[in-house]
């Protein structure tokens, strides 16, 4: 009898061990069919920068270049306007990256970081003395609700004739933020600034107030209390925080296009360059551009992936 | 000298007054602990003696100066908190030395201040460890060593053993008792559960809704308690309370109830006469008999080990609870006969509740 019980224990054991496999099995197709969808696009752009100008549009389709080239990658990372060994039919025309590139890493950089500063300040003073009230803290994302487009235009006139206006009248300098780094870090630290006093709320929130209260009994100001017990806990989630606005002004486009040109050029505007270019549309260099654009979201991402780990799992502060 | 004065201190959150015009003193070198149940104020008048809160009105004095304006730290205090607030992202070392850091003690001095501070409490070989690496009672005594480390005057705990295990927290009131009379600095420590203030303190201020209910020795307050609330508040089992009136016979005086009568001590002033009151009387004042004429039948049966504790129903509202003998025969259904301890039959006023013998 008992046997006969261990059996069918076991039977059923094994039944359910199948099914789950099967199940695992099944999961993990669907899984990575839906990663091939996610994943193409960007297979795609990476496998047409290396393409040479015949692939870009071919039929049936080249999934992987015939003939790789560099070329692509050579135009776009020229240090000259021509360079006679670049030209060629449709794409004569090198356009060099590198001032998109240094423009646009340092007005993110510059306005990721400022926001970040403020933000966390703003959020801790938020947090602990309730500024604003109660429901500010929903207010806040609210701005953020305002379709770019509206204030666009808006900040133009603002940035183009009105601050030029009043200072010239005023002060008898003419300022204007008009296509320049000034101009489009501020507006990208106020965009973003919902954004990051929102975020380091929820990272602000979990730092128990009482260990705030044990550094002040101890004697230190408010200032060495932030430095040294608030800022360390919150790190992670500035780090977080700072990567998820740089991605978000690194991708800004509207407004970029509105407020600059021609001294001021971000990657995104740049990249739209060639969409309208008079020869065509020149997907190689577009395509390698994208690449170069995406990379360094993915090299800060693996560099910091540590602390994304930590800042997206709230709560790990042991009260 | 670092006794506390407290005067006329308010505390009101819009239109909650959480402490309500309290006056006492803590003396230099003494443990006093604040007890009463959630809300009583008694955490808010600890954070306004900290710095934590600002007064809403009255004074704090702590040695001969009024502290209200100071800054927590200016005011020469060390302070364990519930939840201990150890820094997670500080080594063990770090966390007992941040005090002085911040007071920028020269780095050997704060080497050798700490390690002894660790010493002190056993922690020694812990110095390396982050917090979440220690145990339950070795945070605590992490907790303890970063206020000894910068020898504050005056010790502020809030209910700083509630996070511990029954067994632990025993020790650590013998620990911290020890501490106390090593240091001779001035304790203040607050907590709700009345054992740990029976065994630790010097004095105890007993508090109720924003307001000192009693300030004695933990004798004084659970042998002559100032009111029912006080009463009821100590000891284990709660104390027996009976509502009836006192009749006045000759010099005799007389409680009389629904159910029982049962004589009182002729200290019992005759102007009590007519009163309603509510007398309370403690287990261990209520003796269990086989024959007198007040009678009851057990309900319950709770054996402690060193006694058993006998609830008994006697025709009142609630059953009064006896403590007799480990040994004794008695189990639910056996009829008894009782008495009071006639010096030991407090009598409270029926309606505000304030002790009238």
């Amino acid at each position: 009898m008992k046997a006969v019980a261990t059996l069918t224990a076991e039977a059923a054991r094994a039944r359910r061990l199948r099914r789950e496999r099967r199940r695992g099995i099944i999961r993990h197709a669907v899984l990575l069919v839906w990663t091939a969808v996610v994943l193409f696009p960007i297979f795609w752009m990476i496998s047409t920068s290396f393409k040479d100008a015949g692939e870009w549009v071919t039929w049936p389709p080249h999934w992987l270049p015939h003939s790789p080239t560099l070329h692509n990658y050579a135009q776009i990372f020229a240090f000259s306007e021509m360079d006679p060994s670049l030209s060629r039919q449709a794409t004569e025309q090198a356009f060099s990256i590198w001032k998109g590139l240094g423009d646009a890493a340092f007005i993110c950089t510059t306005s990721s970081l400022l926001a970040l500063l403020l933000g966390t300040f703003l959020a801790y003073a938020i947090s602990r003395f309730n500024v604003g009230g109660r429901y500010f803290r929903h207010l806040i994302l609210m701005i953020r609700m305002v379709p770019p487009i509206v204030v666009a235009i808006a900040i133009l006139m603002y940035y183009a004739i009105m601050i030029p206006y009043a200072t010239s009248s005023l002060l008898g300098v003419q300022i204007s933020l008009f296509d320049t780094y000034t101009g489009l870090i501020l507006l990208y630290t106020v965009t973003t600034l919902p954004f990051v006093i929102w975020m380091m709320l929820s990272f602000i929130d979990e730092v128990p107030y009482t260990l705030e209260h044990a550094a002040r009994l101890m004697g230190a100001g408010r200032l060495t209390v932030l430095r040294r017990v608030v800022i360390p806990l919150v790190a992670s989630g500035m780090v977080v925080t700072f990567l998820f606005v740089f991605i978000l002004n690194w991708a800004e486009f509207l407004l970029a296009l509105t407020l600059t040109h021609p001294e001021v050029t971000t990657l995104t505007v740049l990249l739209n360059k060639f969409q309208s270019a008079s020869e065509g549309r020149l997907y190689g260099p577009q395509a390698a551009i994208g690449t170069v654009i995406t990379l360094p979201v993915v090299i800060l991402g693996i560099l910091i992936q540590k602390h994304l780990v930590k800042g997206f799992s709230f709560g790990t502060i042991r009260k | 000298m670092a006794r506390i004065v407290l005067r006329d201190l308010v505390k009101t959150f819009g239109a909650y007054t959480a402490v309500d015009g309290i006056n006492f003193e803590v003396k230099d070198g003494e443990f006093l602990i604040m007890v009463g149940p959630s809300g009583c104020g008694k955490t808010t008048t600890l954070n306004m003696i900290s710095g934590l809160e600002t007064p809403t009105s009255g004074e704090i004095v702590i040695g001969n100066a009024v502290v209200n304006d100071l800054e927590p730290g200016e005011r020469g205090l060390g302070m364990v908190f519930q939840d201990l607030a150890l820094f997670p992202h500080m080594s063990v070392f770090e966390n007992i030395a941040f005090g002085l850091r911040v007071k920028r003690v020269p780095e050997d001095e704060i080497r050798r201040r700490v390690v002894a501070a660790a010493e002190a409490v056993h922690i020694k070989p812990l110095l390396d460890k982050l917090p979440r690496q220690c145990s339950g009672g070795e945070s605590q005594r992490v907790a303890l060593a970063r206020t000894i480390v910068t020898n504050p005057s005056v010790f502020l705990m809030d209910e700083p053993l509630s996070s511990l295990d029954a067994k632990l927290r025993v020790d650590m009131r013998t620990e911290l008792k020890g501490l106390h009379r090593r240091l001779g600095a001035t304790f203040v420590y607050v907590t709700h559960d009345q054992a740990e203030a029976m065994t630790m303190a010097d004095r105890i201020v007993v508090m109720n809704r924003g307001r000192v209910e009693q300030l004695g020795t933990p004798l004084e307050i659970y042998g002559r308690p100032a009111s029912l609330f006080v009463a009821g508040f100590f000891g284990t089992p709660t104390m027996n309370f009976i509502e009836g009136t006192i009749e006045a016979e000759g010099a005799g005086r007389l409680f009389r109830s629904r159910a029982i009568a049962h004589p009182l001590p002729a200290s019992v002033p005759a102007a009590l006469a007519g009163r309603s009151v509510v007398l309370g009387v403690r287990a261990e004042h209520v003796f269990v008999e086989k024959e007198g004429e007040r009678r009851g039948e057990v309900r319950l049966t709770e054996p402690l080990g060193d006694a058993t504790l006998v609830f008994f129903d006697c025709g009142l509202p609630t059953p009064l609870v006896a403590k007799a003998p480990p040994n004794t025969p008695l189990a639910p259904g056996h009829a008894l006969a009782f008495r009071f301890a006639p010096e030991h039959c407090h009598l409270f006023d029926a309606v505000a509740g304030t002790r009238l013998n």
